[in-house]
């Protein structure tokens, strides 16, 4: 658990973060998000000590972070950064293995524990281990950039912007890759991200940030539901929010069950793990007020209808 | 008649210029002993007409490849200057075998314009060639290492034994080698000092970059002075202090000879060193010097780690660039007595004798080119793995 309280940081005159209050919990992908110069990487790098914070206390688990020793603390806490900043020198297997070398893992293990990242990380690890960061696609270097942050096994992850600099297309990719790390794993992540999408789609809970001040922090529905301010709305995209919000709603929550599946079959369709906003797409596309929901197998289902979409209680 | 696009000129020009060199610029110059004049031979006097002939369609072929292909294709170029290159020590020894007989023991054979003026165009043509078809440097360096091997030995075998740069240099021997010796040990003296201090003045700047400013500007200032003024400047004060202090003239400290030489070398040498190693540690990018930090290394280990590996390729290029000017500064130091391959070139000048002129700017040549190879393979080296 990370906790900060009252937490300030000054850049000579400049107040880059201003008293904030947040505690992460284990588990938790909190993703702080706001607009550029609103003090988001400031926070995350006072939480590793590579900023030292003006006033307030930082505790991790309970421990004041003043009392650990920086270099200590840094590799027990994973850090990914957008542009990945992996060593351009050293190859996708040494650049994985940074931590476990610092921490003094035996070759053997630190083997295993890189191997064991490329595959978690959808690389082979024998077409990857041996190439250099400059060989690597934008996408690839940043799952090696995820992997050496995973690499030491730590339980906090801090990812400032990490799929930032990416296509949208490989940072869907990613972003589905990192839920299902999570899944897996439960880390304690701290995101920062200037994407509202991306938070709503990753977070557990958002923080949002303006001019050094935390805005408001909740859950994605609850912030959908009740932003707190213009500027929160503003964020979250205005006129489409009803739309961001059916983004996060699994169709098989709003479908009408059918009591004995049917066979596959042709036309539109769409799967119950599939969001509603895909639903609702696909209903303006085809003209359609329902469409038939389907398994993973391509079995129906259920029955998703458009009126279901509208009567759905606040 | 037009030129196919994509056609290279530079070739056919280097290729025509030297040709036209070598038809009116004498290849070789007989004397029959020193002090007599010598009798310049051109090219067909000097290698009958069949060599002659063939040097000049080679030539010819070298500039029509590169001109009518439609596609240039560099590498029978490259064969072609090869075989020029080669020929060259066998066209020494073919004129001296046609002109020398029993009967001129003392002759000299010099070595004429047109002559020199193939190699050099020679050597402009293997650059374009290497920098077209993409190879290394160490390539060029390879390619004079073969030269200087097949003159060794044509001349081991007795072949150019008349020629007066051979002459000269049987007469200096002893000379030759200290000359090497000294030359040698002051660059070296010169770059590993600066690169020493360079580097802490380099380190040093890092962490207080206020100083850079002024340093680099003091550092500019003292390589606009003219070498032989600043050798000139030492010798004063370092005479006072080796006449006040006895013990620095049991180590040979004088106001002449190889202290105010290496000080002056270690003045001038500094700023590229320092410049370079600036520059290399601070173009280091800093999402790479974050995450090494992030990661939890030491600043220690992030200097060593990351920062100075990334950095080496830059600051070895200003070691080269320091090296070869230092090669060159060296010959110079010969006026304050410091010897080296300078010795021979004063010597010469004074003496108007055009061969010991070469004698000694000869060496310094190859040497310069010897480390801009050896640097530049180091560099390569080092770079390989982190080509962004
Ligand atoms: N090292 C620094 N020195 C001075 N000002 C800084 C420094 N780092 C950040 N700032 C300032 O602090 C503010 C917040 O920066 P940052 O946390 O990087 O914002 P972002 O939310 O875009 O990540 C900005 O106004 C920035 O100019
Ligand atoms: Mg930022």
């Amino acid at each position: 658990m990370i906790e900060l309280r009252n937490v300030s940081k000054l850049f000579g005159q400049t107040r880059a973060v201003d008293a904030i209050s947040l505690s992460v919990q284990t588990g938790e992908l909190c993703v702080l998000i706001g607009t550029s110069g609103c003090g988001k990487s400031t926070t995350l790098r006072m939480i590793n000590r590579l900023i030292a914070h003006s006033a307030g206390s930082i505790r991790i688990d309970g421990r004041d972070i003043e009392q650990i020793d920086p270099q200590q603390l840094r590799r027990g806490i994973g850090y990914a950064i957008q542009n990945t900043g992996l060593f351009p020198h050293w190859t996708v297997a040494r650049n994985i293995a940074v931590v476990p070398r610092l921490l003094g893992w035996p070759a053997a293990r630190i083997r295993r524990r890189v191997e064991e990242l490329l595959h978690l990380l959808d690389l082979a690890p024998a077409e990857f281990a041996a190439k250099y960061p400059s060989q690597l696609s934008g996408g690839q270097a940043q799952r090696v950039g995820v992997a050496r942050a995973l690499a030491g096994d730590p339980d906090i992850l801090l990812m400032d912007e990490p799929f930032g600099a990416l296509d949208p297309i490989t940072r869907e990719s990613l972003q589905n890759e990192l839920l299902r790390i999570q899944a897996q794993l439960r880390k304690t992540i701290v995101f920062v991200t200037h994407d509202m999408d991306e938070a709503l789609k990753l977070a557990n809970r958002i923080v949002v940030m303006d001019k050094g001040r935390i805005v408001q922090q909740d859950s994605p529905q609850a912030l959908l539901a009740k932003p707190a301010n213009a500027f929160v709305e503003n964020l979250l995209g205005g006129q489409e929010r009803g739309l961001k919000q059916a983004g996060l709603l699994r169709v098989a929550t709003l479908m009408q069950v059918l009591t004995t599946a049917a066979a596959p079959l042709a036309g539109p369709r769409i799967k119950a793990t599939d969001n509603l906003r895909q639903a609702l797409s696909l209903m303006l596309w085809h003209r359609c007020s329902s469409l038939p929901v389907v398994d993973e197998q391509g079995r129906q289902v259920g029955v998703l209808r458009l009126d279901a979409l509208l009567d759905r209680p606040r | 008649m037009s030129l196919p696009l994509r056609s290279n000129r530079v070739i056919p020009l280097l290729a025509l210029l030297a040709l036209a060199l070598l038809w009116c610029l004498d290849f070789v110059s007989i004397q029959p002993n020193r002090i007599a004049p010598g009798s310049g031979l051109g090219l067909l006097a000097a290698l009958g007409p069949v060599w002659a002939l063939l040097l000049t369609g080679l030539l010819l072929a070298c500039g029509l490849l590169a001109l009518w292909s439609p596609r240039p294709t560099y590498g029978p170029i490259l064969a072609l200057v090869w075989l020029l290159l080669l020929q060259l020590p066998a066209s020494l020894a073919w004129s001296i075998e046609r002109h020398i007989g029993a009967d001129l023991p003392y002759a000299r054979v010099g070595i004429g314009a047109g002559c020199w003026s193939l190699l050099f165009l020679l050597g402009l043509l293997l650059i374009e060639l290497q920098q077209r078809l993409g190879l290394s440097r160490v390539w060029l360096l390879g390619s004079a290492v073969v030269l200087a091997l097949l003159l060794g030995w044509l001349a081991g075998q007795g072949w150019l034994e008349p020629l007066a740069l051979l002459r000269e240099y049987q007469s200096r021997r002893s000379q030759f080698a200290a000359a090497l010796s000294s030359h040698l040990a002051l660059v070296g003296a010169a770059v590993g000092a600066s690169l020493l201090f360079g580097g802490a003045i380099a380190l040093l700047l890092q962490r207080y970059p206020r100083a850079h400013k002024g340093s680099i500007g003091l550092l500019s200032f003292i390589q606009t002075i003219p070498s032989l003024a600043l050798f000139g400047l030492l010798i004063a004060p370092l005479s006072y202090l080796s006449a006040q202090f006895p013990a620095l003239q049991q180590l040979n400290i004088r106001g002449i000879g190889w202290a105010p030489a290496l000080l002056a070398l270690i003045a001038y040498s500094l700023l590229p060193i320092v410049r370079n190693t600036c520059v290399a540690l601070q173009e280091v990018e800093a999402g790479v010097i974050e995450s090494a930090r992030g990661m939890g290394m030491s600043p220690a280990q992030v200097f060593l780690q990351v920062r100075l590996p990334l950095a080496m390729p830059l600051i070895i290029e200003g070691v080269r660039v320091t090296s070869i000017q230092a090669i060159g500064l060296t010959a110079v130091a010969a006026l304050i007595g410091a010897g080296g391959f300078g010795t021979f070139i004063f010597q010469g000048l004074g003496q108007s004798a055009m061969d010991l002129i070469i004698l000694g700017a000869l060496p310094i040549i190859v040497l310069a080119l010897l480390a801009d190879g050896l640097f530049s393979l180091l560099g390569e080296g080092f770079s390989s793995g982190a080509r962004r």
